[in-house]
């Protein structure tokens, strides 16, 4: 039972990772408390939706066109709105992007109606057997996937230019611009990435999780907690908060009401908000 | 100063008046606004004037609405008196998480404070003498409809009068002095000798305090309650809107804002019901790209730039009163 609950803990854990990264990497980049990732992520959800039921599009096999979707979207959005204010306080940026939210979550409740949808694979009965628990073939599937994207989120941010060109403007962004970097295309590009990270959660989630429009706002406080944990900005930091997140909410159901089971989270992030605002990795920047 | 004194004498008799002369959808439409007003200038206290923003505000709605309906459920205490304790209690919140929070700077600050209202929304989900998840029923006025109107008009009324003297007063004495030097530069304020973590609490309590009692009016004028209404985080982002649209920091900024966006969401809401939130969203996003000082600010500026006319005017006015 508590083995079963903590395969699954971290199989949720890994969907969280994806969400916390992007969320993680616009805020530590540009100090953007991005509350639209949310409706990012149900946006993702629902064009796999629309992808599985009009062409039987495999949820996997949709990734690259969530993700190339959302990035276009994040990068307009940042290039031609938040480029304009984000120099401001944090305290506008915030308001904007609780603006968007509600929009883009009103976009979706007028597409897709408030009905709960979800999609059914052809192997979603297939099981995996790792021991004495029994492992979904689906959620084998989207842990693995959710570990590849980590994977290649990081290498992208660390050998290749434009990764390095994000590291830059996250950690002085005067110094950035000195040695010759589009630090407002850097910021586009960056915000397109995030948002690309929450479809791809987005997309993942909807094989084992009936979403509708109003999902997006309970799964951002998730996605605080997730970027606390680990510490503003770091993926690495994301990837661990988003599994020991998954981990403390499965395996807190065995020992205590699973009505409790979201104050749990709750109380994690007020503590290590208190005691180690620097996150559990402790580091700051990228 | 003396025109401006008379001037709010003359808005407030109006507002005195109005009821009488109303029906009950827009008395019960100016008493909504009348709350938003209220819950504004309490957030401005702490946002506006300290430069700290805390987003989790409705924990004191939430916090208020609910002590005063479980002490006039339990101890049967009439709502007057439930009113100034409803405040107290949310202020013994905001002590105990100022304390553990107002290390914190900045964003930080704004997420530990959701943080511990969403943990009191699933607590307070979980209390069964409250009602738990279910909510709970408040004991109701009595009365014919056009007195319960007429009744919390005046209640709301009071509060915004309450809130809004005190937020003068506060603007122009040594709390709001040293309030507003934390907004500027808090290292500076504290070299200079002010507590900046004892001033950060005094303001979030009196934010609290002010947010409680609204808390607690509302509660008796819905007469029902439950977590996730009064916790809602959509009251402190309307709380925010508000602000930075009338002009955040400033005394009457609120009011202006609160009328301006309720009307407009009242009309909105009346005429396109599924867009209501979409139009709401594309509003926030407009105000804080084009005007996030505030309208008040703006008139401002534009007074600037018509001073010397103004001037003129005033001269003329001036040696008009002489007379």
């Amino acid at each position: 039972m508590l083995l079963q609950s903590m395969i699954n803990g971290l199989f949720f854990g890994a969907i969280y990772a994806v969400m916390g990264i992007g969320f993680s990497l616009v805020w530590g980049v540009m100090k953007i408390i991005n509350v639209a990732h949310g409706s990012f992520i149900m946006i993702g959800a629902y064009i796999t939706y629309e992808l599985f039921q009009r062409f039987g599009v495999d949820p996997f096999l949709s990734l690259p066109v969530t993700m190339t979707f959302m990035f276009f979207l994040g990068f307009v959005i940042q290039k031609y709105l938040l480029n304009r204010i984000v120099r401001g306080s944090i305290f506008i940026t915030l308001t904007f992007t609780f603006g968007l939210q509600i929009l883009l979550a009103n976009v979706c409740l007028l597409i897709w109606k408030a009905d709960f949808r979800s999609i059914r694979v052809p192997y979603a009965r297939l099981g995996v057997e790792i021991g004495p628990v029994v492992m979904p073939s689906v959620r084998l599937g989207i842990f693995i996937a959710a570990m590849v994207l980590t994977f290649l989120f990081y290498l992208f941010l660390r050998k290749t230019k434009t990764g390095v060109a994000i590291n830059a403007t996250a950690l002085n962004f005067e110094g950035a611009k000195t040695v010759g970097v589009d630090v407002m295309q850097i910021y586009a590009i960056t915000y397109g990435v995030g948002a690309a990270l929450a479809a791809a959660a987005g997309s993942l989630l909807i094989p084992v999780m009936s979403v509708n429009p109003f999902l997006g706002a309970q799964l951002v406080q998730r996605v605080f907690i997730v970027s606390v944990l680990g510490g503003l900005g770091s993926p690495l930091g994301a990837l661990l908060g988003g599994l020991l997140l998954g981990l403390v909410e499965t395996t807190s159901t065995v020992f205590i009401s699973s009505s409790y089971q979201e104050l749990v989270g709750f109380a994690v992030f007020l503590l290590v908000l208190i005691f180690r605002p620097q996150g559990l990795t402790g580091k700051r920047f990228f | 100063m003396k025109r401006r004194i008379l001037l709010l004498a003359i808005v407030l008799i109006v507002f005195m008046m109005l009821p009488f002369f109303l029906s009950g959808f827009w008395i019960r439409l100016l008493t909504h606004t009348l709350m938003f007003c209220a819950l504004a200038s309490s957030l401005n206290i702490m946002a506006g004037f300290t430069g700290y923003a805390p987003f989790g505000n409705m924990l004191f709605f939430g916090v208020g609405s609910y002590s005063s309906a479980l002490l006039m459920n339990y101890l049967g205490l009439p709502f007057f008196l439930t009113l100034p304790l409803a405040g107290l209690t949310a202020v013994l919140f905001s002590i105990f998480f100022g304390t553990m929070f107002l290390r914190l700077r900045g964003q930080y600050f704004a997420l530990a404070t959701t943080g511990a209202a969403e943990a009191m929304r699933h607590v307070v989900s979980n209390l069964d003498f409250a009602g738990g998840g279910q909510g709970m029923t408040v004991p109701y006025l009595q009365g014919s409809p056009a007195f319960i109107n007429i009744y919390f008009y005046f209640v709301m009324l009071g509060m915004v009068i309450v809130v809004t003297s005190f937020v003068w007063w506060m603007s122009k004495s040594r709390l709001g002095y040293a309030f507003k030097a934390i907004r500027a530069d808090e290292e500076a304020a504290g070299v200079m000798g002010i507590d900046t973590t004892r001033y950060k609490i005094i303001a979030w309590s009196f934010s609290a305090l002010f947010t409680g009692m609204v808390g607690a009016v509302y509660a008796y004028w819905f007469s029902y309650i439950d977590p996730p209404t009064v916790f809602d985080i959509m009251w402190t982002v309307r709380m925010f809107v508000i602000n930075l649209i009338g002009g955040i920091g400033t005394v009457f900024g609120p009011i202006i804002g609160a009328f301006l966006i309720e009307t407009l969401s009242e009309l909105v809401w009346s005429k396109f019901l599924y867009l209501h939130m979409g139009v709401l969203g594309v509003l926030i996003i407009l105000v804080v790209m084009f005007m996030p000082d505030g309208i008040i600010r703006l008139v401002q500026k534009r007074k600037d730039a018509l001073m010397p006319i103004l001037q003129k005017m005033n001269i003329l006015n001036d040696q008009r009163e002489k007379r």
